[in-house]
């Protein structure tokens, strides 16, 4: 567990352990704000941590509506909030 | 060979039981370890009684008729004559395995209730607070509310205490006294008076003080308003104290994930506590041949009773007998577990916490005004036709966070009551978790 690891958020660089999600590498790293909503550009993060409630979705390499809290941070991996 | 689906305390119990015989069992489960979400195995698990849990991994593990099968999610079943064939998503790809038997122990998740910014960032549910400190080793925040109502609130926030996080405040909705109901359920389990001395010493260590009768009424750029509750958990005038918090997590109960069961048209029913269960038998047997379900599933217990119900459940499938002591143990726990109930009611009060502006629908942003114009000035009579008017639960998420709240908030507004075929219908959801119709289009079948 204390491999570390990089990946890209925004384009801002992130470390963190390896076998981490996404979304908890993210809020270790006080990026608390994952994305903003489609109608009312409001702030979100995660919410039920568990992949119920879709909150927390992010775009991974290229791949849209990923839930962070559950994909495991990988080296390399961008991520972006959805546009 | 028997399918076991979920892999927290049930499933567990369900596989290692079954095990006993030398049954061949596949146990499927979303996460990369087993453990679920209550237990979070990371290498090990921390909390009360643990090494009950760190038992069960080890025989599980050592059982050579038990194959693991894990990051795993089951997205539908489908019954082929009398072979039931698990669909599941596995690293982007899909497969599928069969089997005469299953046992689904699906679980639950925390429920939430909305006020004005539980969308904000840092507010989240007790569940996604221990769920990223016991699965990755990240504390949420510095500084921490939790607030809700129910057990739970006790691990989460003695956890976080434990791994450094200041607890500002724990606040449970309810009154303690309500346990002066269900006395007997304490003397049929005395050893939940050990885990409330456990609790207890825990919270003196980390000087945490629980409060009662009080509740979350606002969260917004860092500062929470705590607020008294008065009668039936509305808030009283002017009984308000506020906080500078990096998180409030607050949560109201579970509801039981029955979508699986739900697809392979399990009877459901609708539990003392407006949640909608599996009707099973003392056996856990479903109303279809062939499945058990066992857990949360067919009612809000705790890990204790997901145990025994997990055992009885295995013990069944794999024709091995259930023991009268089993039976009788199942029996007290659900006593407890009928008792937790009634001391952690979710009164309608509730209700008047939004205000018009507040987010009802996380997924497709619906607010309380939009529900309520959709009854006052588009003649909306129930909550499906809500939900058509606003799309209200309509999301991603498949209604799973806001259904029964838009459910009860349409009832308030109409002067009804919500039906148990409603609570039901709006518990089901027609397939598990999104798949695409790319993966969906390369099926083999």
């Amino acid at each position: 567990m204390s491999e570390k690891i990089t990946f890209t958020f925004n384009g801002e660089v992130v470390t963190c352990e390896s076998g981490q999600s996404v979304a908890a590498a993210l809020i270790a790293a006080v990026n608390r704000e994952l994305r903003r909503t489609r109608f009312e550009n409001e702030p979100r993060s995660m919410f039920c941590g568990i992949g119920i409630c879709y909150d927390c979705v992010v775009v991974i390499d290229g791949v849209a509506n990923q839930r962070s809290c559950l994909v495991e941070a990988k080296e390399g991996m961008k991520v972006v909030s959805a546009p | 060979m028997i399918i076991v689906i979920g892999a927290g305390p049930a499933g567990l119990a369900a596989a290692e039981a079954a095990s006993r015989n030398g049954s061949d069992i596949a146990l499927i489960d979303s996460a990369p370890r087993a453990g679920g979400q209550y237990w979070r195995n990371r290498g090990a698990v921390k909390g009360y009684r643990s090494e009950r849990a760190d038992r069960l991994f080890a025989k599980v593990s050592r059982a050579e008729s038990i194959t693991h099968i894990s990051e795993a999610t089951v997205w539908s079943i489908e019954k082929d004559g009398e072979i039931f064939r698990v669909n599941y998503l596995q690293g982007g790809a899909e497969s599928s395995l069969t089997a005469e038997r299953l046992i689904i122990a699906t679980g639950a998740y925390d429920r939430s209730l909305p006020f004005p910014g539980w969308d904000q960032p840092g507010s989240m549910t007790p569940g996604a607070a221990q769920a990223v400190l016991k699965g990755h080793g990240v504390l949420v925040g510095k500084k921490i509310i939790v607030a809700g109502t129910g057990p739970f609130l006790l691990p989460v926030a003695t956890g976080l205490a434990d791994s450094g996080a200041e607890i500002v405040g724990l606040y449970e909705a309810n009154n303690p006294m309500r346990w002066l109901l269900s006395l007997h359920a304490l003397l049929l389990n005395p050893s939940k008076f050990a885990e409330l001395a456990y609790y207890a010493k825990q919270l003196k260590k980390y000087r945490i003080t629980p409060r009662f009768n009080r509740a979350v009424s606002s969260f917004s750029g860092g500062v929470a308003t705590v607020s008294r509750l008065g009668s039936g958990f509305r808030f009283k005038q002017n009984k308000s104290e506020t906080f500078s918090v990096d998180v409030v997590s607050v949560g109201w109960g579970f509801l039981p994930d029955v979508t699986l069961g739900g697809i392979v048209g399990c009877d459901q029913k609708v539990d003392t506590d407006g949640t909608t269960v599996f009707s099973v038998t003392t056996n856990q047997r479903s109303s279809v041949d062939n499945i058990w379900i066992a857990g949360e599933a067919t009612g809000i217990g705790g890990a204790d009773l997901s145990l025994i119900e997990g055992e009885i459940a295995g013990l069944s499938a794999s024709g091995q007998k259930v023991s009268l002591a089993n039976k009788w143990n199942r029996f007290r726990k659900e006593i407890f577990a009928n008792a937790l109930k009634r001391s952690y009611p979710i009164q309608d009060g509730w209700q008047s916490w939004p205000q018009g502006s507040t987010t009802i629908c996380r997924c497709e942003e619906v607010r309380l005004s939009e529900i309520r114009e959709s009854v006052s000035e588009l003649g909306a009579e129930d909550s499906r036709t809500a939900k058509l008017f606003t799309r209200a639960g309509m999301g991603l998420c498949q209604g799973r966070v806001c259904s029964r709240n838009v459910s009860e908030i349409v009832a308030g507004l109409t002067g009804c009551t919500v039906s148990d075929s409603e609570r039901i219908v709006s518990s089901n959801r027609p397939i598990a978790s999104p798949i695409s119709l790319g993966l969906l289009g390369d099926g083999k079948k």
